[in-house]
């Protein structure tokens, strides 16, 4: 691997919209709507002009077919536009239609041997022509000449301060604090992206119809902010939301309820295909390198397909940019024609990499990306990502349920519980002066290689409530080994816990007792525990 | 300085008697179309009863196939074990023994706890059925008191309502219920020797914690002897007594677990434990072990480790190194630093190795590469 390799992103020439004020929405969805009709209308007077002109039925179908098609392909051409406006669509439209019609003519002209354009046939296109172009251009130009819709795009990216997403998210539960915390730091540099109240539901269909008979609360109701630079990290055990609340951040699936701010965009409300430039910004690094690569592409294509997306379309540029990213991962130039089961785990998660960083992102999501790997290949891909991180200015959410990688790779750490965020806090806050139950369980299962310091753990009874019927109140009451020594008071059965700011400003644990635990506790707990009633409290 | 530790007594001689486990010089090599893959390749060590051995390796040094092997339950072919290689199990050579007399060891003196139990337990028998089936087998016990026994057993890996339980399937159970059943069931007929094969590789944290220190309760209640296959030097820190660390299928280091994890004296077991990642590295790079497993068709000539290894010169390609005592009995390495030809660059080594596992801290991170 050398150091500065020249390693650029592709330029997508692409402006960012938000999404239009519902007025305009409307607007839209009327030209649309006109534009259907017109077609339809068209299409009719063609159908009657031929059933009127007492032709045969077979005949009719025949001229009619490679107008419908030139129609749909001109559509689909229209709509793959890759700046398109409402201008565009409506030229490719027209053209469309024309296309019908000569298509249609030509066909007539070829069976019939006269031709298709005398008479009332091309009257009949240059009118419907004319009627969209006539209905379409001046609401394209009322939208054109709408303030709000110019400035979005003179200004380029519509910037949204953090003010103004809060102020229409008052309604959502528990976001108080977050509104503190967002208005408390700028939303400049400092904070990269910020998540306020997001949810994810999983509906349980069963039944013969398939009904809804149930909902995993898969991320229920999660706040935090990770700033420009660092690594924030989020660790749990398996089946506490940590991936979901990975993949619902980058929007590959869309949130129940919440809002992700990134870098002043709010994306659930920017528009499908403004996302395309948003994305190349945030990627993923999945889990598993024998399931994340498609095993019938060779590696340019796995690569490149992102680049081709963001319009690198031009072959030879796009191989190059494989190369730069397969070097700059530690991987050999001239790997772009293999498959992916020509490597060997670590290479695969190299791969990985290089795929997320072949568009040159600002924020990458790496979803326990060495859990998979051995020790030795591990600290390499971790080495890899901290290099990475240095070189190309990256800021990584970081999901891992290893507690040694944690405090090793990141800066601030968010433990999850059940779809929670349970603690927040940088590392050192957080291992050194943990503030809940569940965190305090946590780092003493962390079996540590050295012999000296065998200890007496704190084992947790029982196993991870199911997320489909989460607890009452504080929902890891139910394991909890802190209620036990308070005399199990009720408070924590039936009030659930805020995420509240203990002390110094980083640090936020939601627990009522957080400020009972301390490491005298801790030990008498461990020390008069019994192991083999450690798997009691399971709910049948 | 070239005695080694893999020279066992005398061949065909059984071992003192409180060794419960003498493996000599074992190699299970596997012939494939390809070749030969020598996925076990003269390995000794032995177990002393009630105690605990850790067999440490990344994936593909031959940890699990030694526990298969010991256990024959290797399919023979492709598996095949090489001749002069022996395995005395409680005062006899299992691996001439014949198959029916070892059916009858297997599951009562030693049991075996595998990796991932949900593909372990059978899905159509209860788990009552499953445990009670080896009761009956070896105790020679009725049927309603190998029940009682499988729920005595759960009972004891600490399974609320055991009564209940026996009679549900493998799938009504979480993860770490069904490695506490596998438990029970290797426990059930109190065997002298319980090997565990990555027991807690599929498990939560929490539960992790769960199943090591039920592992080391009942262990200690029982008093069988355990071997821990693993590749989380945590795990190994955490449990056991003695160490091996295996790779490429050959022993590179063995000694007491204080005396391996705190001093390590084979390049590669000093590798891992730099590799893992902790809060005195933080800040600067870890430092990787370079390269990868070598492919068991294409093994280095001699020392396997050499193209990965730091500190390897010429000799370490050209001369096969032996596993050379050092010090105190018992404690040896596969390297040459601890021949006299070495014995040189051994400080610097040992030195590099000491920087490496505290140094992160102290480097700067714009010249960490």
């Amino acid at each position: 691997m050398t150091a500065g390799t020249t390693f650029r992103a592709p330029k997508v020439r692409s402006r960012l919209r938000t999404r239009p004020p519902e007025r305009l929405r409307n607007a839209k969805g009327l030209l649309y709507g006109v534009i259907g009709i017109v077609g339809i209308v068209v299409v009719l007077l063609f159908a009657a002009f031929f059933l009127l002109s007492s032709e045969g039925a077979l005949d009719i179908l025949i001229r009619f077919l490679p107008g419908v098609g030139i129609a749909i392909v001109a559509f689909f051409a229209a709509r793959s536009f890759r700046d398109r406006t409402l201008w565009s669509f409506v030229a490719a439209t027209a053209i469309g239609v024309f296309l019908a019609g000569f298509g249609a003519a030509l066909v007539f002209w070829v069976v019939s041997g006269r031709s298709g354009l005398d008479g009332n046939s091309g009257f009949f296109i240059v009118l419907g022509a004319l009627l969209m172009a006539g209905i379409g251009l001046p609401i394209a130009t009322n939208m054109a000449g709408s303030r709000k819709w110019f400035l979005a795009k003179q200004a380029g990216p519509a910037v949204v301060t953090a003010d103004e997403i809060l102020a229409e998210t008052s309604e959502i539960v528990g976001l108080e604090e977050g509104m503190a915390a967002i208005a408390a730091e700028p939303a400049k540099g400092g904070t990269l992206i910020s998540v306020r109240g997001l949810k994810k539901h999983f509906p349980i269909l069963g039944g013969i119809l398939r009904r809804r008979v149930g909902t995993v609360y898969a991320v229920d109701g999660v706040d935090f902010d990770v700033r420009a630079g660092e690594v924030f990290a989020l660790v749990g055990e398996s089946g506490c939301g940590k991936t979901t609340l990975g993949r619902t951040l980058l929007q590959l699936t869309p949130p129940t309820a919440g809002k992700v701010v990134f870098d002043g965009y709010e994306l659930g409300d920017v528009e499908e295909d403004d996302m395309r430039p948003l994305r190349r910004r945030m990627q993923i690094i999945f889990q598993d390198p024998f399931g994340s690569l498609n095993p019938r592409m060779p590696v340019s294509d796995i690569i490149g397909e992102g680049l081709f997306a963001q319009g690198v379309t031009d072959r030879k540029e796009r191989d190059k940019r494989v190369e730069d990213a397969l070097e700059v991962v530690g991987l050999r130039r001239d790997y772009t024609r293999r498959f992916p089961h020509e490597f060997s785990g670590g290479q695969r998660q190299r791969i990985g990499v290089a795929r997320a960083l072949a568009l040159n992102p600002d924020f990458i999501v790496c979803d326990e990306p060495v859990s998979a790997l051995d020790v030795s290949i591990q600290s390499q891909v971790l080495n890899l990502l901290l290099d990475l991180k240095r070189d190309f200015n990256l800021t990584y959410l970081f999901i891992s349920h290893n507690l040694s990688v944690v405090e090793y790779f990141s800066d601030r750490i968010g433990v999850m519980y059940l779809g929670k965020i349970v603690e927040l806090g940088t590392v050192e806050d957080l291992y050194r002066d943990p503030r809940h139950p569940y965190t305090v369980a946590l780092l003493s299962a962390i079996p540590e290689p050295d012999p000296r310091r065998r200890k007496k753990r704190l084992v947790l009874k029982g196993d991870v409530p199911s997320p489909a019927a989460p607890p009452s109140g504080c929902r890891f009451h139910t394991r909890c080994w802190l209620r036990e020594q308070l005399g199990n008071p009720e408070i924590c059965a039936t009030t659930e816990p805020e995420l509240r700011n203990l002390g110094g400003a980083e640090h936020r644990s939601a627990c009522h007792f957080a400020e009972q635990i301390n490491d005298a506790t801790v030990e008498r707990v461990a020390a008069t525990q019994s192991v083999v009633e450690t798997a009691a409290a399971d709910p049948a | 300085m070239t005695e080694t530790l893999s020279a066992p007594a005398v061949r065909g001689v059984p071992p003192a008697r409180d060794v419960l486990l003498d493996v000599r010089d074992m190699r299970t090599h596997f012939r494939v179309l390809d070749g030969v893959v020598p996925a076990v390749d003269g390995i000794s060590f032995s177990l002393r009863r009630g105690q605990t051995l850790g067999i440490v390796g990344e994936s593909g040094s031959g940890k699990s196939v030694t526990a298969l092997t010991i256990m024959r339950l290797l399919d023979i072919p492709p598996a095949e074990i090489v001749e002069g290689s022996e395995v005395w199990f409680d005062g006899r050579e299992i691996l001439s023994m014949p198959i029916d007399e070892m059916r009858r060891i297997r599951g009562k003196d030693m049991a075996m706890i595998f990796q991932e139990p949900l593909t372990s337990l059978n899905p159509v028998f209860t788990v009552g059925d499953q445990i009670s089936e080896q009761v009956k087998l070896h105790l020679k016990v009725k049927p309603k008191e190998a029940n009682e026994r499988a729920i005595e057993s759960l009972r004891t890996v600490g399974i609320n309502s055991p009564e209940r339980r026996v009679k549900q399937y493998p799938h009504e159970l979480s993860g770490g219920m069904r490695q506490r059943v596998m438990i029970a069931m290797a426990l059930s007929c109190e065997p002298k020797l319980l090997i565990a094969d990555e027991p807690t590789t599929a498990l939560d944290v929490t539960i992790q914690a769960q199943i090591l220190e039920l592992l080391k309760t009942v262990q200690q209640r029982t008093g069988s002897a355990l071997m821990l296959i693993t590749h989380d030097l945590g795990v190994v820190a955490e449990m056991v007594d003695n160490v091996i660390v295996m790779y490429a299928g050959q022993v590179v280091e063995n000694g007491t677990v204080h005396e391996v994890l705190l001093e390590p004296r084979a390049p590669y077991t000093m590798g891992l434990l730099e590799s893992i990642p902790s809060v005195e590295k933080r800040g600067g790079r870890l430092s990787a072990i370079q390269g990868v497993v070598p492919s068991p068709f294409n093994l280095p000539p001699a020392c396997r480790f050499q193209p990965r290894c730091p500190y390897a010169w010429e000799r370490c390609s050209q001369v096969i190194p032996n596993l050379y005592s050092i010090g105190t009995s018992g404690r040896a390495s596969r390297c040459h630093l601890h021949t006299p030809e070495g014995a040189s660059r051994l400080p610097g080594a040992l030195e590099q190795h000491r920087l490496a596992m505290t140094v992160g801290r102290t480097l700067p991170t714009g010249e960490a590469r």
